[in-house]
């Protein structure tokens, strides 16, 4: 049994009087432990998916399942990090992991939570910046915050919308390597099952086992690819290698066929 | 900061001046107790330089000279145009002098109104507050009944609350507690409007994220909800604070048998303008310190926002 099944989903919307299928016929599995990237230009609908995961939206028809079982709503199996940061204002990073590590583990004393707080900040580096509120943090640092409170929580999968999409090139690539460091681990626990939304090609080579590529209008699978890169994996060494760069041109020119295909002329930003 | 940019101010010419003026010698007949204003000055000048020297921020120091400043000035005109050159009717003008000797030969009467005005803004604000921001979150939870409660809450809120005094006074058991009703409802209905607001504003993205945190009603409530509506809290409570001010002395005023309200209605009535300034200023005194205590509460509740 694959960790999530997704199966047959179709997302109808209705705005302003039109119809719009955000997806069609969605099908496939996610297996234990696995980083699977779901990739796409702009309405190919892998956000819906992603909230459907959630438990924030649900489908028309069709169903998602986990562990064999539908997904009903939202729940403490899965750990959410969005592109625009989703921490509270009102609370420090370290009550903002705190109060995730809460809503999953009531059991845990105040000062356990925070313990487990501040040892999930320090794998983020921001160990010195634990006291400060949001506003007073880059958008770099409230994103590591919002990776720290997704670990800490500990739960089986971890969901990505787009998590470094608003953050510039140089701390992406830095936040790029911190994730694929602390998800390969060191071998000790298992990993966690991550779905990753993102439309950067070479981030989702960097850090995915497997990528869905997705066509737009409506939304539907377009390929599952496996990404043959062994880990642990370095950025550095990886996209010099012959292979890379082989890879992902075959991922390119499939995207871009797609895109003149499907779409035409409208922008889409890689 | 520099030694000068502590300690060479204008304040403190400012308070010379006020002790020399108080050395010229009176037009006005009646003893003007000058030796008050000067005591006054001492202190207030005290104050001020121990202020000097503890401040850290260059800014509040200019602010805080600054109403020192504005205070020795009035207390300067106030001076030349009673006492010193008796432009003003006595009657109605004292010169501060008497006005300080009267609030102190006053200050167990005044004292005790102070506690009854106090008493009677805390009881009638805080239980406003609380019920209001109770029911602003739960009514704006649903979109709907948000909606009808923020028409009513801007028709019935636009009712000047003095208006329900008469009922107040029939209904109610006690001066006192047609005083606490009436500022109950000068609160309600600001901070019901903007608990609403803000909970009917909340951004969507600061929900999603704590759905799928799974919270659940209560902690979404008063963990999630309550705490990002808090700003537009603050703007009700704000509003509702400035009336409660407006209307404590004005209900005190109708039939009330304790209270500054009543201490300067009482007084005024007999033509006793000392005793009536006195109250002016005591009230004064009261609102500013009530006003600080709560701008320091709203800034700490509201560190987070910049």
């Amino acid at each position: 049994m694959s960790k999530i099944e997704i199966k047959n989903l179709t997302v109808d919307y209705t705005e302003k009087k039109n119809r719009f299928t955000a997806l069609r016929d969605v099908s496939f599995s996610i297996e234990e432990g696995e980083f699977v990237s779901i990739i796409g230009s702009s309405g190919c609908g892998k956000s819906t998916l992603l909230s459907i995961l959630e438990g924030i939206n649900f489908p028309t028809s069709g169903e998602i399942l986990i562990d064999g079982e539908p997904i009903k709503g939202t729940g403490t199996d899965r750990g959410v990090v969005f592109q625009h940061y989703s921490l509270f204002p009102w609370m420090t990073a370290r009550k903002n992991v705190a109060f995730g590590v809460k809503q999953v583990n009531k059991s845990a004393s105040k000062a356990e939570r925070l313990q487990i707080a501040d040892e999930f900040l320090e794998k983020v580096g921001l160990e010195n910046f634990k006291n400060k509120y949001p506003s007073q943090l880059s958008g770099g640092m409230q994103q590591r915050v919002a990776i720290a409170r997704a670990l800490a929580m500990d739960t089986d999968i971890l969901l990505m919308d787009e998590p470094f999409g608003a953050i510039d090139a140089k701390n992406r690539t830095i936040l790029q390597e911190l994730l694929l460091e602390l998800w390969e681990g060191d071998g000790t626990s298992p990993r966690k099952t991550v779905v990753f939304v993102t439309h950067d090609i070479d981030e989702a080579i960097l850090l995915s086992d497997k990528i869905v590529m997705m066509t737009a209008h409506p939304g539907q699978v377009y390929k599952e690819i496996e990404v043959p890169f062994a880990r642990p994996r370095n950025r550095a060494q990886l996209v010099q290698t012959k292979e890379y760069n082989k890879f992902r041109n075959r991922l390119l020119a499939m995207f871009y066929s797609d895109i003149v295909n499907k779409i035409g002329g409208e922008e889409v930003v890689l | 900061m520099t030694l000068k940019k502590r300690y060479l101010r204008t304040v403190h010419f400012l308070f010379i001046a006020l002790l020399l003026v108080q050395l010229l010698p009176d037009k006005l007949t009646t003893d003007t107790y000058a030796g008050y204003v000067i005591w006054f000055a001492v202190g207030v000048e005290i104050l001020t330089l121990i202020v000097s020297a503890l401040i850290k921020k260059p800014l509040g120091l200019t602010l805080f000279v600054d109403i020192v400043s504005f205070i020795y000035g009035l207390l300067i005109a106030w001076t030349l145009a009673t006492a010193k050159f008796n432009l003003l009717k006595p009657s109605l003008f004292p010169p501060p002098g008497r006005v300080f000797w009267q609030l102190i030969g006053d200050y167990e009467k005044i004292f005790t109104n102070i506690l009854s005005s106090v008493g009677i803004i805390l009881q009638g604000y805080l239980l406003a507050a609380a019920v209001a921001i109770i029911l602003g979150l739960l009514l704006g939870s649903s979109e709907r009944l948000g909606n009808v409660a923020t028409y009513l809450a801007k028709f019935l809120g636009a009712i000047p609350p003095i208006v329900y005094i008469p009922y107040g006074i029939a209904l109610l058991p006690t001066f006192r507690s047609v005083s606490v009703f009436v500022i109950f409802l000068a609160t309600f209905w600001p901070v019901l409007a903007g608990t609403m607001s803000g909970v009917m504003n909340v951004d969507k993205k600061t929900l999603d994220s704590a759905r799928v945190l799974n919270v659940n009603r209560f902690t979404m409530l008063f963990s999630v909800i309550l705490p990002a509506s808090l700003p537009q809290i603050f703007i009700g409570c704000n509003q509702g604070l400035t009336v409660s001010f407006v209307l404590l002395t004005s209900a005190e005023m109708i039939g009330a048998q304790s209270g500054l309200g009543f201490y300067i209605k009482n007084y005024s009535d007999f033509g006793d303008y000392t005793r009536t300034l006195v109250g002016l200023i005591v009230i004064g005194i009261v609102i500013v310190v009530i006003s600080f205590g709560f701008n320091k509460i709203q800034k700490y509740l509201l560190r987070w926002k910049h």
